[in-house]
């Protein structure tokens, strides 16, 4: 093998970089309809991220997507369970503008959720629609993320939509589910314009060449570490990382640093809602 | 571990894709980079352009390289785009063919007993693997056809198509499965436990796929170094020496 990279040889032969704790910013939870998961709860996952040494998953239950309020709870008790392993994002369906209220006013209340999720294709809404407004404010007013699932051409979330919608909003911050995937070079485009965007990897890091692309045209600081768990195995994303032709300071970006500092503000303490308040202001 | 991909592509696509592998020499450069020992390869025009000039660019292309291993693509026998099935045949004998590819879409065929019966009734005693996508409702009836046909389905799984290969593998032991997308966590000690280490082989599905996610999904899948090796590359190894065109 003639990849020099130490963290290639690290997972290659251990299966783990102890000096690159991986944080996996976009992850799911529990069965979904059209896929055969081995384990898709709590024992699965962490079983899976404990191989790989994921420190972290940042995730939202697939129930949540259609179901927020029962979706939403779902994910609380995984995070209650499990603080120091689970994060959050609270999903929105803007389909049920009732609910988004209703959602937004509970996001005090359950500790560990950093943010939201948007799944504007699967709930065939657009991402510019108005009653994805409520909590695109809240998360500006609160400086929360907001993991919006983007696929290239998709008249409900490609990348240009993000790119009307995340300077409107400053003080959020935008992670470009699957960047767009196929539109990169409009997607890149927006992540390069737009401070508060990030692209992610999940989906997209299988693409041949694309992890280089992103490095070198918008910055491996820019790039997150994703893999939909429990839908794909973290080592498939990472050996697409160890395997592309990047540095292992860009590496490191993608696997743990980025992440680290978005979600910092998130990780002070045990986290009680309320303990962030005065960061975030009120509510 | 010795890896042997089943799954590789080189050549110029249409489209421009963000990693492009024109020659053979830029592809094993790439595999010594992966530390991939060997690989069972296809040009890209065989999708793109037609099954007649990938079948001969391949050739050419691989001439000079031992760890490159042609694949031809089929097309029916009845239009007699390759000649008879026996000429066929005897062409894949003189350019070293041990393994064929079937492209139902870009090619625009049914696969099924109809169309190739006559090329699949000499291919299974032959034990010549054929490589395809996955087609579910095509392999199922191919198989029931045809259920000595030595299959590896490759580029399954974005959405864990479990559901619909597991039947087929618990049915038909000459099916096989390549890793090149499999990406359940877990899923190939979950496999391997059901059915043995003996049905799935490694590939990458370069391009468009990166190569390093399915090798070190394999090097770290959690079953045994024996285990490992035999998908790694002992299975597929196993195949082509059987293959007697």
């Amino acid at each position: 093998m003639t990849n020099s990279s130490a963290i290639a040889h690290d997972f290659l032969t251990r299966g783990r970089c102890e000096t690159c704790p991986i944080v996996d910013m976009h992850g799911h939870y529990g069965p979904f309809r059209g896929v055969y998961f081995p384990d898709p709860y709590a024992d699965g996952m962490l079983r899976a991220m404990d191989r790989a040494g994921v420190a972290r998953v940042v995730c939202s239950s697939h129930t949540s997507l259609v179901d927020p309020e029962r979706g939403n709870r779902e994910m609380a008790q995984v995070i209650r369970d499990h603080p120091d392993r689970f994060l959050g994002y609270r999903a929105i369906n803007p389909n049920y503008a009732d609910q988004v209220e209703a959602e937004i006013a509970r996001f005090p209340h359950d500790a560990g959720f950093v943010g939201f999720k948007f799944h504007p294709s699967g709930n065939c809404y657009p991402l510019t629609g108005d009653n994805y407004l409520p909590a695109l404010e809240y998360a500006h007013q609160q400086r929360l993320i907001v993991l919006s699932h983007t696929w290239g051409a998709s008249q409900y979330d490609s990348p240009e939509m993000l790119g009307e919608v995340a300077p409107k909003y400053p003080e959020a911050t935008f992670i470009m589910g699957h960047s767009g995937y196929g539109e990169w070079d409009a997607a890149f485009g927006v992540a390069r314009e737009n401070p508060n965007v990030y692209l992610d990897l999940t989906a997209a890091y299988k693409v041949a060449g694309i992890i280089e692309r992103m490095c070198s045209e918008v910055g491996s600081e820019k790039v997150l570490f994703g893999t939909d768990l429990p839908w794909f195995d973290p080592y498939y994303c990472i050996g697409c990382i160890c395997f592309s032709h990047i540095t292992d300071d860009e590496r490191r970006n993608i696997l743990h640093r980025t992440a680290e500092r978005l979600l910092a503000p998130f990780l002070t303490g045990s986290q009680p809602p309320e303990g962030k308040q005065e960061r975030r202001g009120s509510d | 571990m010795r890896f042997f991909d089943c799954n590789v592509g080189f050549g110029q696509p249409p489209n421009a894709p963000a990693t492009v592998l024109r020659t053979a020499e830029e592809l094993v450069r790439e595999l010594d980079f992966c530390g991939v020992a060997e690989a069972l390869v296809h040009y890209t025009a065989i999708e793109h352009e037609s099954a007649q000039a990938g079948n001969c660019l391949v050739v050419d292309e691989t001439a000079d390289h031992a760890r490159l291993h042609p694949t031809w693509a089929i097309l029916p026998p009845q239009t007699h785009e390759f000649g008879t099935v026996h000429e066929f045949l005897a062409d894949m004998r003189r350019d070293g063919v041990r393994a064929l590819r079937a492209y139902p879409e870009e090619h625009r065929y049914l696969l099924n007993a109809l169309t190739f019966g006559p090329l699949f009734e000499e291919i299974v005693p032959r034990r010549i693997p054929l490589m395809v996508g996955p087609h579910w409702a095509a392999i199922t009836q191919l198989l029931a056809d045809f259920p000595d046909l030595t299959v590896v389905i490759v580029g399954h799984g974005d959405w864990g198509d479990d559901r619909y290969f597991r039947p087929l593998v618990a049915r038909y032991p000459r099916l096989h499965l390549d890793t090149s997308n499999y990406q359940t966590p877990d899923g190939i000690a979950d496999f391997v436990g059901q059915y043995g280490r003996e049905r799935l082989i490694y590939g990458s599905g370069f391009p468009p796929f990166q190569m390093g996610g399915a090798l070190l999904t394999l090097a770290r899948a959690d079953i045994s170094d024996e285990g490992k090796e035999a998908i790694a590359g002992e299975s597929l190894r196993r195949l082509l020496r059987e293959a007697a065109p």
